[in-house]
């Protein structure tokens, strides 16, 4: 779950700092602050749309002791 | 019928052959008749339905009676069904059938089913429709999955479909081949998605998927390949209510071209077709990406647009500076110019003020100096007269002093003369003779002395007929010496000759 605020959070702090570029909020001085941070979160994001999760055995195994309750309660 | 005991008996036979032959008098043609269908109990092998009907009267059962659709029948029946309901006929429906009433005497009364009108039952249908969306809505299920909120990037999707069919391998084909290789993650949890078990067995899956959902950013609902036949399913209250309530989104994507069914409706995002749910997800994730692209472009051209038009500022401002500079200075020392001059002016000016003014104060001063001077001079006039008077007195007394002093010193003087005068002239006379003495014998040593130098010297010699010879300079004592050709001095006493050698020897 900290991993998906992450991206999200990343997403729209990167979007702030897009935002402020365009409205020419940013100065030569935190340029390079506001880039570095930009690549970092752009990382975060990018990471995210082609990273893989979940295993599959994992989940079955996690089904399986669902699974198994659901029986045991009846 | 025989006569047993006086009692008339009956065989069972003729009693219902009786009864069939009543029936069938009285019930002549056949008759429209509705009734809800429980159970239309299908035998494949016969290919034979024995529908349970029954009807309800405040939700109890009133009347349950059983019927027959013979095979030839029920084709018909069926294919009518699919044209107008999009849907087979089935189980827990509102029928209106054409049957007749018959008997028979091994199974008893039956109603034999020739026809089913379908657009009836499509009626009900949509009665049916609207009242389970009416009880949806007033429950307030109808939003309740559409208000969650979908993660930004749903990767991670529970798929209930059958893996054989069309809709879930095109679903397939365009996720996993989606060009920017989002890697999603799908998971199949296979269900029926038609006829009878279809209900049930769906919301089993979403059962099972909702215990693990938190492996899941959603759920999709795919069927495809199954045309407007078949939808029923998702009109189920159960159904509806179970997606209402899944705890993560519900996708759906049927495919179907007739009105949306409750289970798209109350489902958090309804593709029409498997293709477009795919298309739908992929799509999240470009819009995603897109402004991230935009992001990494805006950043680096933005990044080069302020570098390069802040250094052509400090260009600018370097030339502005030097320009600037340039300038202060010039106007600087123009400035400084005119200062010195006006400066110069100005000392000059001041300079001739306090001249004038000095000027005057030096005749003032002359004057007062001449006068004081002359007043010091009439001071020290009579400063010098009063000094020349007194040194005057002064000397006057001094003078008598030292004449005294000079009449006493001669006096003592001459009583000193007159007393050591007749010892001086005895010393006198005795140093005076042993002067003379001393005299006179030094005179006769000087004397001897001098004869004897007379002798030794080469004048003498010379004089008494020697005489010397000179070569170069030096005298010559041995004839060998000389050379022919030789200049010589030959010095005599009061003479030279100069010679020069013929011969030596």
């Amino acid at each position: 779950m900290a991993e998906k605020t992450n991206y999200t959070e990343a997403f729209e702090e990167l979007q702030t700092i897009v935002s402020e570029i365009e409205n020419g909020e940013i100065s030569l001085d935190i340029l390079s602050e506001k880039v570095k941070r930009a690549a970092v979160l752009l990382r975060i994001c990018k990471d995210k749309l082609t990273s893989t999760e979940e295993d599959v055995n994992k989940i079955l195994e996690d089904l399986k002791v669902e699974d198994s309750d659901d029986e045991s309660a009846f | 019928m025989q006569k047993i005991n006086n009692k008339s008996v009956y065989s069972l036979l003729e009693v219902t052959d009786s009864i069939k032959a009543t029936i069938s008098n009285k019930y002549t043609g056949s008759y429209w008749i509705k009734a809800e269908m429980n159970k239309l109990n299908y035998y494949k092998l016969s290919g034979h339905c024995y529908p349970d009907l029954l009807e309800k009267k405040s939700g109890s059962i009133v009347v349950e009676t059983k019927a027959i659709i013979y095979s030839s029948d029920f084709l018909s029946i069926n294919q009518k069904f699919l044209s107008v309901l999009k849907e087979p006929i089935k189980d827990g429906i509102n029928i209106l059938f054409c049957a007749n009433i018959i008997y028979t005497p091994k199974y008893g009364l039956q109603l034999q089913i020739i026809d089913i009108d379908p657009s009836y039952s499509l009626g009900e249908l949509e009665r049916e429709k609207s009242e389970t969306l009416e009880k949806i809505k007033s429950e307030e299920l109808y939003d309740r999955n559409k208000n969650l909120k979908l993660n930004l990037l749903p990767k991670r999707i529970a798929i209930i479909s059958v893996e054989t069919s069309k809709g879930y391998s095109d679903f397939i084909k365009i996720i996993k081949g989606s060009p920017n290789k989002y890697n999603f993650f799908c998971m199949l949890f296979p269900s029926s998605l038609e006829g009878d078990k279809a209900v049930g067995n769906i919301i089993w899956q979403l059962n099972r998927i909702k215990k693990i959902s938190h492996h899941f950013d959603a759920v999709a609902i795919i069927r495809g390949g199954g045309g407007d036949i078949g939808l029923t399913t998702y009109n189920n209250y159960f159904l509806a209510k179970a997606i209402a309530l899944f705890p993560i989104p519900v996708f759906t994507g049927i495919g179907h071209s007739t009105n949306e069914t409750i289970a798209e409706m109350v489902a958090f995002k309804n593709a029409i077709t498997p293709t477009d749910l795919a298309n739908y997800l992929i799509k999240i994730f470009d819009d995603y990406k897109l402004p991230l692209d935009k992001a990494k472009e805006l950043l680096v051209g933005y990044s080069y647009r302020l570098i390069t038009s802040e250094k052509d500022n400090l260009k600018k401002l370097k030339y502005n500076f030097g320009i600037s500079t340039r300038n202060i200075i010039s106007r600087s020392s123009s400035n400084i110019e005119s200062t010195v001059k006006f400066l110069k002016n100005n000392a000059k000016h001041f300079l001739k003020l306090e001249k004038d003014y000095y000027g005057i104060n030096l005749s003032d001063l002359r004057k007062y100096s001449g006068r004081f001077i002359k007043n010091e001079f009439v001071n020290i006039e009579v400063a010098a007269k009063s000094i020349k008077k007194d040194s005057n007195g002064y000397m006057k007394n001094s003078k008598i002093n030292l004449e005294q002093l000079t009449k006493d010193l001669r006096k003592e003087f001459k009583n000193l003369l007159s007393s050591n005068k007749n010892n001086v002239h005895l010393i006198i006379q005795s140093l005076t003779r042993t002067k003379d003495r001393f005299v006179t014998e030094k005179f006769k040593e000087i004397q001897n002395i001098e004869e004897k130098i007379d002798l030794l010297s080469p004048q003498s010699t010379l004089k008494r007929g020697f005489s010397m010879t000179i070569l170069n300079g030096k005298i010559l004592r041995d004839g060998k010496e000389v050379s022919d050709g030789d200049s010589i001095k030959t010095i005599l006493f009061e003479s030279e000759i100069q010679s020069t050698v013929n011969k030596s020897n």
